[in-house]
């Protein structure tokens, strides 16, 4: 619908557990010089910017106000965003929009979050319902315990089926000079040897904590046909949201509403009937090595309760059928605010042929999905025609 | 304003700390309220029907949000139910609502309750996790002094051996 | 019906740590040998204090930083209590400081001259001045230049 958009050029902080060496306006800074290099473009060239980011985190309101002139802003219409973990794609979605709509020619995303400013668990407390949810919550961490042993139950899934998601993540972060945690060497026996934080997850199951941000040079057809040899187009765009309370779909991780409904409609946008096959690659957001198996089922990926087979057979790992967060994904790196955009960004990068030492061959068709929020969904069909 | 003493990291940078403190006043709203008395006065849980798919909600809410419905009929439903999911979390945190740390380990499952088509969250008693599985029948402990809160609920005790 | 609603009362406690990146960090750490910088861009000229290391306008990294005198305008100022805070113009910068300000003798004014005045403890902080004193013994009144600046800003 409307004109067609595509992402033309990505920048993207290195990611860290304290950048201390910045604060968040330099931060952001960062990403976006990069992201106006990549492009070729001057800060004059940018019609508008819009920015997403997860404001408890650092402790002030507006922190797009506190850091206008580090993304650019002087002068300039901007749109902020904060919808929790899906902001990211809610960002690119929205710039997606207007761009389609035809308000603006080129348009910069920007995702930021300098977590370590701020105590991610206390400020995720805050997104429990104050009256049924916050007195019981233990962070992300204990949801996610919670919906994994639903999982367990549903699909039989293993916990070294789990831990060879996190070494495929921590190992594909190794080809990503971006990514927080790097580690070449990590083994199925460490990850199972590490602290338990909520049963069933231990430390090596779930991401980190991360400082960092990610931009993107979004523009309409003609302009970015000039800007990129290859630009990433966006082809389908949908969002799905869940009920209220955390338990009104009570197998939520195990069969995702949301995240059904909105892969399927971007499957049936673009005509995909058998995403194993027709997506060349995939940046899904998995908060942990259990998530990541369940969304295979709820992606379409494989059967329901296959998740861990897929994992077994190496179908997503680098060199397989379809390969599944080759930038180390959400496990490896997770600024909150920009981590759904960096799942964009990676994708983007992989259908313009420019991810480096992490390009998966000959891709043509990419997903990326958001997660955030009571388990809502974004997803974005990106490719290269 | 409350910035104090900055400390010098790494010899590098500084960090300036500063602790936001907000004090908040939710209103229930007339659903929670009735829960809410219900369970202080008579120990009983009641969830709301949608009149159109006939699913049963706990907690109780104005709107089914699948059909767009009033939820005007109240049923009570059972203190006994199943796990959904559980766990036992084991990594100490501050609990941002006390300023202390929470004692851990501790239990907490979603659990649905008889008669209910949703689930919710709370604590449970067991803090085995080899002594709690999902399916795992249990039974709602109730405070002796009740003040009109979820915490009236002491936890959900199990009833049947894991498997 | 009753007249009184149940509400459930929280506080919710978040500790935070900024980071102040390495030119406030320079900035603060002058605040304790009683100095204030400011960072000049060495294409517009823009001249801010706090400091900032990369210039929003010009786009370009910024390396110049700079000792002020620390005196200054009084721009405009609001009481609160028994406090004023004020928006002080400091001789030698473009931006503008919010800090408390005090009166010695008569009564604050537009235009009126500021100087720092020093804790005697200091610790990296914006704290360590203790307030901006405006005191008539301080020299000028408002003069054409504080207003030129004024109009200087809105054109920008």
């Amino acid at each position: 619908m409307g004109r067609k958009v595509g992402i033309v050029a990505t920048g993207q902080t290195k990611h860290g557990p304290k950048r201390l060496d910045v604060n968040l306006r330099e931060l952001i800074t960062e990403a976006v010089t990069r992201a106006l290099e990549d492009a070729g473009l001057r800060m004059e060239d940018v019609d508008a910017v819009f920015l997403g980011n997860m404001e408890p985190f650092e402790g002030f309101m507006f922190p797009e106000l506190w850091s206008v002139e580090g993304w650019g802003g002087y002068l300039k219409p901007s749109v902020k965003f904060n919808t929790g973990g899906t902001v990211g794609t809610t960002t690119t979605m929205a710039a997606y929009y207007y761009v389609a709509a035809g308000l603006y020619d080129t348009v910069l995303a920007v995702g930021f979050e300098k977590q370590s400013d701020g105590h991610t668990q206390a400020a995720i407390t805050t997104v429990g319902d104050p009256v049924w949810e916050r007195t019981m919550m233990a962070g992300a961490v204990g949801n996610f315990a919670v919906m994994a042993s639903t999982y367990i139950h549903e699909s039989g899934v293993t916990p070294e089926q789990a831990a060879k998601v996190a070494v495929k993540a921590r190992r594909n972060a190794c080809n990503n000079e971006y990514a927080h945690l790097q580690m070449p060497n990590l083994t199925v026996e460490e990850v199972l040897a590490s602290q338990i934080l909520a049963h069933p997850i231990r430390k090596l199951d779930m991401c980190p904590q991360s400082d960092g941000a990610v931009a993107m040079v979004i523009a309409e057809e003609s302009k970015a046909r000039k800007l990129a040899p290859r630009p990433a187009w966006i082809r389908a765009v949908a969002t799905a949201h869940e009920q209220q309370y955390m338990g009104d779909s009570p197998k939520r991780l195990a069969i995702m509403r949301s995240q059904i409904a909105a892969s399927q409609k971007v499957y049936k946008a673009v005509g995909i009937t058998n995403p194993r096959k027709e997506l060349d690659v995939a940046e899904i957001y998995e908060v942990a090595t259990y998530a990541e198996m369940a969304m295979y089922e709820n992606l379409g990926f494989c059967e329901r309760g296959h998740g861990g087979k897929l994992i077994d057979e190496g179908v997503t790992s680098m060199n397989g059928e379809l390969p599944v967060n080759p930038s180390g994904g959400v496990l490896s790196t997770n600024p909150i605010g920009a981590t759904a955009m960096i799942r964009v960004a990676e994708a983007a990068l992989q259908v313009m042929g420019k991810a480096g030492t992490r390009q998966v061959p000959n891709v043509r068709t990419a997903l990326a999905t958001g997660y955030g929020g009571n388990a809502w969904t974004d997803a974005l069909i990106l490719a290269s025609n | 304003m409350a910035t104090t003493k900055a400390e010098v990291v790494e010899q590098k940078a500084l960090r300036i700390p500063f602790r936001l403190s907000m004090e908040y006043e939710y209103a229930l709203g007339a659903h929670a309220e009735r829960f809410f008395g219900e369970l202080r006065d008579h120990g009983r849980i009641l969830g709301v029907r949608c009149p159109s798919c006939n699913r049963v909600y706990v907690p109780p809410r104005p709107v089914c949000g699948i059909c767009y419905a009033e939820t005007r009929e109240w049923v009570p439903v059972s203190d006994e139910g199943s796990l959904v999911g559980c766990t036992v979390v084991e990594l100490p945190f501050i609990d941002p609502m006390t300023g202390e740390q929470r004692p851990v380990p501790y239990g907490f499952a979603m659990v649905r309750l008889d008669g209910a088509d949703t689930a919710m969250y709370h604590f449970l008693e067991e803090t085995d996790p080899k002594r709690i599985h999902v399916g795992q029948r249990v039974k709602a402990v109730f405070r002796d002094q009740r003040t009109g809160s979820l915490l009236d609920i002491q936890h959900f005790r199990t009833l049947e051996e894991a498997r | 019906m009753s007249a009184a609603h149940w509400c459930v009362r929280q506080r919710i406690e978040i500790p935070f740590q900024y980071t102040a990146g390495l030119a406030v960090t320079r900035f603060l750490q002058g605040l304790t040998n009683k100095k204030i910088v400011t960072s000049v861009c060495s294409k517009c000229g823009w001249r801010s204090v706090p400091p900032l290391s990369f210039c929003g306008r010009c786009w370009q990294p910024i390396t110049e930083l700079r000792e002020l005198r620390g005196t200054g305008q009084l721009l405009s100022y609001s009481s609160s209590g028994d406090r004023t805070f004020g928006l002080i113009h400091l001789d030698g910068a473009d931006s503008s400081l919010v800090h408390w300000v005090v009166a010695d003798g008569g009564r604050l004014k537009i235009g009126s001259p500021v100087e720092p005045v020093w804790r005697a403890e200091r610790s990296a902080s914006i704290l360590d001045i203790e307030h901006f004193r405006a005191a008539a013994a301080l020299g000028k009144p408002l003069t054409a230049g504080a207003g030129s600046y004024i109009n200087k800003r809105l054109v920008e």
